[in-house]
């Protein structure tokens, strides 16, 4: 018997899963890495160190799990987050930390290029937002304020490419990754020569472009060797964790969308088609060669409430976040539809869509005194799902969505599934699998192996797990609120900037 | 300025512990300039307000202390009044010789065990950036320290060092409570984590490192776990080969070098871990992860 091996290289941990032929996991395993933010823009990891916990969380779950359980392997196969950027020497050794998706550095350079012509040029031909996220917009920043090192720099690489690279020794950049730099043209699948002047490098800084199906490559002699792994091994590059969060989702046919909420949140699509957003508040990026995963990204999902209950939360529950969060939520189901008139602007990690203001800030409006706590704890859900509605009517403008599926463990609290439902007034399916990264990575190996004939029939084996139907009174209520939660946003620019330039002196 | 201190070399109170320099209140009722200049501490010494309110710029940085305050100077550790001035109000001040700076501050006279010392002494030079300490049970300490220093009763010099070994376990632990306030476990195991890095040479056993944290053994191991997805030590040497690598790609040093800077207790040891888990002996390990 033979399985399939999935790589996860996420923001806090990576996620190691191992499917048999029919997509049932035989085993999983995870192992977690700091992020460091030595000053308050700064979001790092260090690469040695998320090398060393992949590899050592491969080789237990192939030692304890894998192996004893008399399974080959048939296919490794790569996804990691989006946006990370990598410079490394001559010799190919990094240049210090990996900086994240979340690292905000780079806000000058970001303000600076958008709304500007060549800006605009730079998002049609990328579909990646001009926003500091974007390793685009980091080069720069490095170019201005760390010219030795930018000029000590052989390659910028993603934190995917650096681990493949010491895996294999090759150096190269999938496809999926690449078209989230911000430095890929999505329409012809070559680094992009405006954004790449922008950035001041030339393409030979940058890996070599190849599809996510890539497999030409192996892993080097030791490595098979410690970790008892055979020459014909497939090593499949892979996608990104939006991309194969989307697939594993089942989202495929038109009028489909998934939403995702973990510590931050995404509502996506899959289409044959680019988006044009002329105000550009939404992504693409590249699956395959044929199909695109479209959507808006925000900063402020279960993180939120998180920080909500370590503040607010019943202290004689110690460390016990989960259970915090389980009496909240429970005490929020006290309080009806709307929080009696209680709106929350979940803001409090700056936002990306649909607003792209990184000054964002959160706001509790319309309290009274009759409010109890009850109605503050709902009122912070419902403010974080409503920024989820935000996004999903931006993206309504150009894909009609008859149905959502969701998944992260946010979303996935009951509460929060059916107030998405009442909300967005569709039903919501949610999913009998708790990883859709990982069982994307699995359909696209799958395909590979030729196991199906193409994704689409592959995405057809996500079961749903159980439908939760809207309730028409409680959307009418939310669809109201809503009303004045998009004004107020429309409303609060200014002075959110202004708040900050008073911070910042 | 009143003072109503013992001091060793002085008072014949104080002939049964020479650890102890000084003891006792000062009481400050005008203010006076060029009345308080930078010290810098050569002991371990603690300063507990009772009354007032005083502005201190302990190593350079400007603390107001209030009433059942704690204040605490680590050797090396300067203070001064901000603008050269002692408020008016008073405290108790207790400067206790430290016996080995690096590795133990606690001397012989304290009766806690060896294990005991070396995470009092953990605990307090990872909190130098946290000098004051919010304690209620100070006051009654250290007048019951007076008292017994006073008094000429069985069990005295006993009694004396077991309410300073009290002092400083209390201390502690309202330390690790105020680091570790807020109930969210990924921050708490990141502060760690952080301690671990600064010393990493260190020998960390699972017991140093739960102390750290306040939490029991089992109860940290299983959080750790849970977490993680490593063990407390499997983590640890996560943390060791990425510091290792980082050294051995920098090629600054020989392999003895860098597996004892990690922590690592022998080259042999380092190495044999080194390559199971990637298959590489650390030499080769350089050599064959560069560009070609």
């Amino acid at each position: 018997m033979n399985c399939i091996i999935t790589i996860e290289l996420g923001t806090n941990a990576v996620r190691v899963f191992a499917f048999d032929f029919q997509g049932k996991v035989i085993g999983f395993q995870k192992g977690t890495y700091p992020t460091f933010h030595d000053e308050p823009d700064h979001s790092e990891q260090d690469p040695e160190q998320m090398f060393i916990t992949m590899l050592y969380v491969l080789k237990r779950l192939l030692n304890e799990v894998v192996y004893p359980k008399k399974y080959g392997v048939s296919c490794i196969c790569f996804s990691s987050s989006m946006h990370s950027l990598l410079a490394v020497d001559e010799d190919g050794v990094p240049l210090g930390n990996a900086i994240t998706w979340a690292d905000n550095r780079g806000k000058k350079e970001a303000g600076s290029l958008k709304g500007t012509q060549v800006g605009d040029a730079i998002y049609q031909a990328t579909g990646t937002p001009i926003h500091p996220m974007s390793p685009l917009v980091k080069i720069a920043w490095m170019r201005n304020h760390d010219p030795e090192k930018f000029s000590q720099t052989r390659k910028f690489l993603s934190i995917k490419s650096y681990v493949i690279q010491q895996l294999t020794g090759n150096c190269i950049i999938d496809h999926s990754i690449a078209s989230a730099t911000g430095l890929m043209n999505i329409h012809t699948l070559n680094w992009d020569a405006s954004a790449l002047e922008f950035a001041g490098i030339s393409a030979d800084k940058l890996p070599d472009l190849v599809p996510v199906t890539y497999s030409d490559i192996r892993l080097k002699r030791e490595y098979q060797k410690s970790l008892r792994l055979s020459d014909s091994v497939k090593i499949l590059i892979g996608s990104s964790d939006g991309c194969l969060a989307t697939l594993g989702a089942g989202v495929w046919e038109q009028g489909r969308a998934t939403i995702t909420i973990e510590d931050s949140g995404a509502f996506r699509v899959i289409g044959d088609k680019i988006i044009e957003d002329p105000a550009q508040r939404l992504f693409n990026y590249r699956l395959t060669d044929r199909l695109i995963v479209s959507g808006g990204p925000t900063n402020n999902g279960g993180v939120i409430f998180e920080w909500f209950a370590n503040q607010f939360g019943d202290a004689s529950l110690g460390y016990d976040l989960d259970k915090t969060i389980r009496e909240m939520v429970k005490e929020a189901s006290t309080a009806t539809a709307g929080s009696d008139g209680l709106l929350f602007l979940p803001y409090l990690l700056g936002e990306r869509a649909p607003i792209w203001n990184a000054n964002a800030r959160g706001c509790y409006f319309g309290l009274h005194i009759r409010h109890e706590r009850k109605h503050i704890i709902r009122a912070t859900i419902e403010g974080i799902l409503f920024e989820m509605l935000s996004i999903g009517k931006t993206l309504e403008n150009y894909r009609e969505i008859s149905s959502l599926s969701i998944n992260g463990s946010f979303a996935s609290i009951p509460f929060c599934t059916q107030m998405i439902a009442d909300m967005f007034n569709r039903p919501v399916n949610t999913l009998s699998h708790g990883d859709s990264i990982g069982v994307g990575a699995f359909l696209l190996s799958a395909t590979e192996l030729g196991i199906f004939p193409d994704l689409e029939q592959a995405s057809k084996v996500v079961q749903m797990h159980e439908t939760f139907l809207p309730d028409p009174k409680a959307h009418q209520v939310y669809r109201q609120y809503f009303e004045i939660f998009e004004s107020l946003i429309a409303k609060l620019g200014d002075e959110f900037d202004q708040l900050a330039a008073l911070q910042s002196k | 300025m009143t003072r109503t201190m013992f001091q060793y070399d002085i008072s014949p109170e104080l002939a049964m512990f020479p650890h102890l320099q000084e003891i006792g209140l000062i009481k400050n009722t005008t203010i006076r300039l060029n009345s308080f200049l930078q010290e810098c501490s050569e002991g371990i010494g603690l300063r507990l307000v009772t009354e007032g309110k005083f502005d201190w710029l302990i190593d350079g940085k400007l603390y107001v202390v209030y009433p059942g305050d704690l204040v605490l100077l680590l050797p090396g550790q300067t203070i001064a009044g901000d603008n050269d001035i002692l408020n008016i109000g008073s405290f108790y001040s207790v400067k206790i010789t430290a016996q080995d700076q690096s590795r133990v501050l606690l001397g012989k006279w304290s009766m806690l065990n060896h294990k005991e010392k070396l995470s009092v002494n953990q605990i307090l030079t990872h909190n130098r950036q946290t000098p004051v300490v919010s304690l209620k049970e100070a006051q009654t300490l250290i007048q019951a320290l007076l008292t017994e220093l006073k008094s000429e009763e069985v069990g005295r010099q006993s009694m004396v060092n077991h309410f300073l070994d009290q002092l400083f376990v209390y201390t502690c632990r309202q330390l690790v409570r105020q680091s570790n306030l807020r109930r969210d476990f990924p921050q708490t195991f990141f502060n760690l984590e952080q301690i671990l890095r600064k010393d990493l040479a260190h020998q960390w056993t699972v017991d140093e490192m739960a102390v750290l944290t306040g939490m029991g053994t089992t109860v940290f191991t299983e959080k750790v776990k849970s977490f993680s997805g490593f063990s407390p030590i499997n983590y640890l040497i996560n943390i060791r080969i990425s510091e290792a690598i980082k050294m051995l790609k920098r090629g600054e040093a020989n392999v003895t070098t860098i597996a004892h800077a990690t922590g690592f207790y022998s080259s042999q040891h380092f190495a044999t871990t080194f390559k199971k888990l990637t298959g590489y002996t650390p030499s080769e390990y350089r050599k064959k992860n560069l560009f070609k």
